[in-house]
Parts: structure tokens; C-alpha cells; sequence
């Protein structure tokens, strides 16, 4: 962690001490919401889409403010089947269009392709946390690196404990397979078939919910943080996605950065209202949920509803 | 792909073997802190066996299967925590609680050193008189315990562990007549009316962890679903008659592993030799009839496998990616305070 990014969370903890949580509703205003709209924006999305459940994490960093029983919403073992950059190639060679409204470069609609001429402009305008000093190399690790690499040598080779055969089981009931994967697009290789666990906090100090990624390779093993910046859109996988410590849970975790969140939700609200759609706060997390998508556009985590957005557009 | 799931042909020219997909284990980071922090402030060198939960849940997708989950809330809280654990935080309709116990060692010969097949039979013991008590049809996540060996060594961050999921060993084989999804087996009435009463029993906070059940179909199609322990009362005839479970594989030519003891049950207690069982799916957290299964077994176990006094052997080692191997992982990058105060720096 950068030491400017160590001041700046210094700064937020010592805001968010001070500042009473948000009572007054600033959702068409500000694309934020107060604690009370989370709360009943995350039980529309449970209701909806119950593959979505609230918790209430680890009891030491319980936050006062929001019911116990409610800290922060998850949905755990959802499906990544491909990396984020094979996408976005494939999009890229299919000459794709980007960004829907590219007059102020937000990106908020943009779809999982990244614009080939405004380059520049458009890393501009994407907050960069500096804190993520990752090689532009982009292809797929092993997994076995990040338990058998340099750092790791002491562990030993499990092989040497090999039980013998009579251990386990010559059963005829039992379906023999290396391990039970799911189809991949093209079945050369294995290590794509990655699932993430994804939740979604209060940010008391952006008055917006904020994203979490946990990731597991194939064999349901905790993925190595950076490797989980291959399942982020590249444009945000250095900048807007971060690594911190996860509000509710141990260890450090993958973060969409909520610093743009307010700004972006207000851009959706606003072409929403006018199209003469009127936005109602308990759907704010499936329009937050829809635009997280830009950023993890391969992790198929369930935000579908059926209501009226005003346009197929979005 | 389509090689391993074809059901293989062993024995008898026309018999296909029932085959399950074993249970997969899946560790949160969070389950290996908070034992970390028990082992230190609680446990100490005691290696006393620890009782704790994992939860699962029905397959909610096409392409994943779930799995046997650990996380923090698995293991007892912390004694600092007590007074902060509300019961709310137990299981869901995504945490399905199934007891399991943890036995950690001090080091790890003795990690090594664990006789394995004692402890496997020690767990399906359990399993077997909990059958034959009645106990695993009044709570019938009893019926797919498991049992996780671990070494945490705090010194280097890693932890050594291996997950068995013990099952009970028909003897011979339940043989497989067919096995097709629930919504081809089903008339489109009956499916209607399947989905309707699973997404209830789904939904009501005193079924929603229920992961074994009953499902009769009446001549008019119309289903329902009852506990375990209604048996006698919902044979009527004309009935359809399915045994459901929770099962958290997605494979189409197979049914998961919580399914053995439940036929296991059935033949023990109710010796049934043709069953009709049910593995429940779900597409996007609601009854998915198109990936759910319903098949055809036939039961045809020894004389002396339904005595109580001789338990069936059991099975259900976790393999390590095709491997008779513990899993390993390094968690210092998160854990390890020198290395936090390094990349903190």
C-alpha cells in the first residue's frame, strides 16, 4: 500500500467517525444512497434474485449503523468461465462499438471493449489508485505457482504422502474424473474455470454500495489476488479495482474503487429520468449491479428482474 | 468430457452401475483465521476433536457445481465474540447446514501420522445409527456429515487439510434404469406444480435447510413435498412417489454424492428395491426443473447389509485434483504480520 493511499484511508476512517451516516435521501440528486435505501435496496435484490443472501461477517467488525443481520449482501460460487481479456479481444477483432455516450469518457455504459482512439482520454478520467504494481502480462498463470513458488518452498511435496491405493476406495459407485469442471468454450484449457465469491458493502464515506472478488481456481483453491485482475476489465484492472482489506470479512480482497460510483449512478439515473423512466430506490442495485458488470464482465452473478428500464438500451 | 460422465458397465451385462459425483470442498480464508486464532488463544496443544459446520447449498447453475463450504461461522466463535453471535448467522437458503467435525493437529507427522480409514468409519458410524435411530429422518442433514484433518502451521501460514465425505457402500451397487431431467420425466402440469411447491419449501425459513425431502405427485398432478419422517403418511396409491434432495452437482448423466446415504436410508428402513429419486436444481435461485434429474434406481443389497450391527463400509476421501493427496494452501501473504507490515510500508 502507497503512501498516499494509507493517508487517504487515515482520512476516510477519521470522516467516517466524525460524520453521522446518510438519513436524507440524495438518490436522484447524487446517485447515493442513505443506510436505510441499502437496506432496502438489498432486500429487493435477495427477494429477486436469491442466489444473493445478507450477512453478518465477522462479529468484530460489525458496523453499528447497519443491522446485524444485514452487513453486506454475497453470492458465493458464481461461474467465471474465460478471462476478461480474451473478451475483450475477440470484441476488440469484431470491431465492436464501446461506449454508448462517449462525450465525457465515464465509460458507465461502456460494453466490454476498450476504445481503440481515445486511449488517452479515456485513462484520464478512470481514477487511478496506484497502489497495484502488476505485469502487463496477461496470460494464465498456473495455479501451482502461487503455492509452489519461491516464497513458498518450504511447503512440502504432497506427493511424497501419497496414501497407498487401499486408502481410498476402489468403488465402482464413485465417478472417477480428475475433477469435475464445467464445459469450457474451447476445452484446450483447464484453468479457466475460475468461480467468485461477490459481495456487496455499505461505503459509509461514499454513501454508495462498493464490490468485493474473491476468487477460486478449479479446484475450488483460493486465486491468488492478482490473478483475479485477469477477470476485470482491463481498462479498470490496474486503476479502479484495488486490493484492501474487505470491511466484513479477513484478508485482503479485489474492490471496485467506490470513488466513482455516485457520479456514475447519477449519469444512469439521469438518462433513465429522461427517458421518462422514474427510478425507484429499491432497483438501485440492480442498475449498480448492471454497470459492475462493465467491469467484471465475465463473472455471471445474477442481477436479472423483470421491470421496465425505459429503453433495451441499457 | 462426455467420456467420464457415461455411467460404465460393470458385472452383469445390462446393470448400469448408479455412479455419484463426489462432494467438493471449498475453504474460505476466513475459516483458516479464525482457527488460526483459536489455536493460539483457546486450543492451545489441545488436539481434541472440534465439531463444526459446513453449509451447501442446491446447484444454482448449468455449468458449476457447488460445494461443501467452511467459512469463519464454521468453527465455534471466538472467546472475545461470544456475546456478538446472534443465531441469525447460522444457515440460509445459500447455507445449508450439514454438522461436520475437525480433527487439528500439532504438527505435521501427526497431520500424516491420522489413521484416515478409522476416522472415515468412525463418521459413517454416525451416519449408519443416526439411519437406524430414526434421528436422520427428524434432521436429515445428519445423513451427509463429513470430516475435515487438518495441520495449521503458524509459524510458515499454511495450513495442511483433507476433507472425506463419508457414504455408505451398497452392496452390490444400486444399478441405474435411467435418468433423465425432471422436466422430461414430468408432464408440464406436474412440473408446474413441482416448481411451485420446491420454490415454497425453498423459501420458508423453516424448510429452506431442509436438504432431504419427500415428493408425492397425485393423479391430478398436483405435488407436494413432506419431511423425511412423513413417509408412512404420504403413501397413498396412484401416487407418484420421488425421493428430493439438495444436490450440488450440475452434471446432466449423474446425481452428487448426498444421495448415497439417502439410499442408504431408504433400503435400510424402508427396503425399497426400485426408487424413484429426485435431485433438486436450481437456475438463478429457483426450482430448475430442466437441470434437476429424476432417475431410476434399483436397490438390491445383501441379506446382512441391513443388519444394524454390521455397519457397510464406507468411502469418500476428497481427492486432490485426481490425487490421494491433502490440499495445502499459503495464506502468509495475508497473515504473516511481518509481511502485512512490509507491503504495508
Amino acid at each position: 500500500m502507497v503512501l498516499s493511499q494509507k493517508l487517504h484511508e487515515a482520512f476516510k476512517g477519521t470522516v467516517e467517525r466524525m460524520t453521522n451516516p446518510r438519513t436524507v435521501s440524495a438518490f436522484k440528486e447524487k446517485g447515493v444512497l442513505s443506510i436505510s435505501e441499502f437496506i432496502l435496496a438489498g432486500d429487493n435484490l435477495v427477494s429477486k434474485c436469491p442466489t444473493w443472501s445478507w450477512e453478518s461477517g465477522e462479529p468484530s467488525k460489525r458496523k453499528s449503523y447497519l443491522p446485524s443481520e444485514k452487513q453486506f449482501l454475497i453470492t458465493r460460487n458464481v461461474p467465471c468461465l474465460r478471462r476478461a481479456a480474451s473478451v475483450e479481444e475477440e470484441y476488440e477483432a469484431a470491431g465492436g462499438e464501446v461506449l454508448l455516450d462517449n462525450d465525457d469518457n465515464d465509460g458507465w455504459l461502456a460494453t466490454h471493449g476498450k476504445p481503440k482512439g481515445n486511449k488517452c482520454d479515456e485513462e484520464e478520467n478512470l481514477p487511478s489508485m496506484e497502489t497495484l504494481e502488476i505485469s502487463k502480462n496477461n496470460t494464465i498463470q498456473s495455479i501451482s505457482s502461487y503455492f509452489g513458488g519461491e516464497e513458498e518452498e518450504d511447503i512440502p511435496d504432497m506427493a511424497e504422502y501419497e496414501e497407498p491405493d487401499n486408502l481410498i476406495e476402489t468403488d465402482p459407485a464413485t465417478l472417477q474424473s480428475t475433477y469435475l469442471v464445467a464445459h469450457e468454450p474451447d476445452d484446450d484449457n483447464i484453468l479457466r474455470t475460475r468461480t467468485y465469491d461477490v459481495s456487496i458493502t455499505y461505503d459509509k464515506y461514499y454513501q454508495t454500495p462498493r464490490v468485493w472478488l474473491t476468487g477460486y481456481d478449479e479446484s475450488r483453491m483460493l486465486l491468488q489476488r492478482e490473478l483475479v485482475l485477469e477477470d476485470v476489465s482491463q481498462d479498470h484492472a490496474r486503476k479502479t479495482v484495488t486490493i484492501e482489506d474487505h470491511p466484513h470479512l479477513p484478508g485482503k480482497h479485489a474492490s471496485v474503487h467506490p470513488c466513482r460510483h455516485g457520479a456514475v449512478m447519477k449519469k444512469i439515473i439521469d438518462v433513465l429520468m429522461s427517458r421518462g423512466v422514474e427510478p425507484e430506490v429499491d432497483k438501485y442495485l440492480f442498475l449498480f449491479l448492471k454497470f459492475v458488470a462493465s467491469v467484471i464482465p465475465t463473472i455471471e452473478y445474477d442481477y436479472t428482474m423483470d421491470f421496465d428500464l425505459g429503453s433495451s438500451s441499457i | 468430457m462426455s467420456k467420464l460422465q457415461q455411467p460404465t458397465m460393470t458385472g452383469n451385462e445390462n446393470a448400469t452401475v448408479l455412479q455419484f459425483a463426489p462432494f467438493q470442498s471449498a475453504v474460505d480464508e476466513g475459516f483458516w483465521h479464525r482457527l488460526s486464532s483459536l489455536k493460539l488463544n483457546k486450543f492451545g496443544i489441545d488436539e481434541s476433536p472440534i465439531p463444526i459446520t459446513g453449509f451447501y447449498a442446491p446447484c444454482s447453475h448449468s455449468q458449476v457445481s457447488n460445494h461443501l463450504t467452511l467459512l469463519a461461522e464454521s468453527l465455534p466463535p471466538e472467546p472475545s465474540e461470544q456475546s456478538l453471535v446472534t443465531m441469525s448467522s447460522r444457515g440460509n437458503r445459500n447455507k445449508c447446514s450439514i454438522p461436520g467435525i475437525l480433527y487439528n493437529t500439532n504438527t505435521l507427522e501427526g497431520f500424516h501420522a491420522l489413521d484416515k480409514q478409522s476416522l472415515l468409519k468412525a463418521e459413517a458410524e454416525k451416519v449408519w445409527e443416526d439411519i437406524h435411530s430414526g434421528k436422520a429422518e427428524e434432521d436429515s442433514a445428519v445423513l451427509s456429515r463429513f470430516l475435515l484433518i487438518s495441520f495449521a502451521d503458524l509459524k510458515k501460514w499454511s495450513f495442511h487439510y483433507w476433507f472425506a465425505f463419508p457414504a455408505l457402500v451398497l452392496d452390490p451397487p444400486a444399478t441405474l434404469v435411467y435418468l433423465r431431467p425432471a422436466s422430461q420425466w414430468l408432464s408440464l402440469e406436474e412440473a408446474e406444480s413441482l416448481s411451485a411447491a420446491c420454490n415454497e419449501w425453498r423459501s420458508s425459513s423453516a424448510t429452506t435447510d431442509v436438504p432431504f425431502f419427500l415428493v408425492s405427485i397425485a393423479p391430478n398432478s398436483h405435488a407436494t413435498i413432506k419431511h423425511l419422517k412423513d413417509w408412512e403418511s404420504c403413501q397413498h396409491d396412484g401416487h407418484k412417489f420421488l425421493f428430493g434432495f439438495y444436490d450440488p452437482c450440475h452434471l446432466p448423466n449423474n446425481p452428487g454424492w448426498p444421495l448415497r446415504n439417502l439410499l442408504a436410508l431408504i433400503c435400510s428402513r424402508w427396503t425399497l428395491e426400485k426408487v424413484y429419486f429426485f435431485c433438486y436444481r436450481e437456475n438463478r435461485g429457483f426450482a430448475g426443473l430442466s437441470l434437476s434429474l429424476i432417475g431410476e434406481a434399483l436397490i438390491s443389497v445383501s441379506q446382512g447389509w441391513k443388519d444394524h450391527q454390521h455397519m457397510p463400509n464406507a468411502v469418500g476421501w476428497e481427492f486432490n485434483r485426481g490425487k490421494k493427496v491433502p490440499r495445502c494452501i499459503s495464506l502468509a501473504k495475508s497473515m504473516d504480520p511481518t509481511r502485512l507490515a512490509i507491503s504495508a510500508a
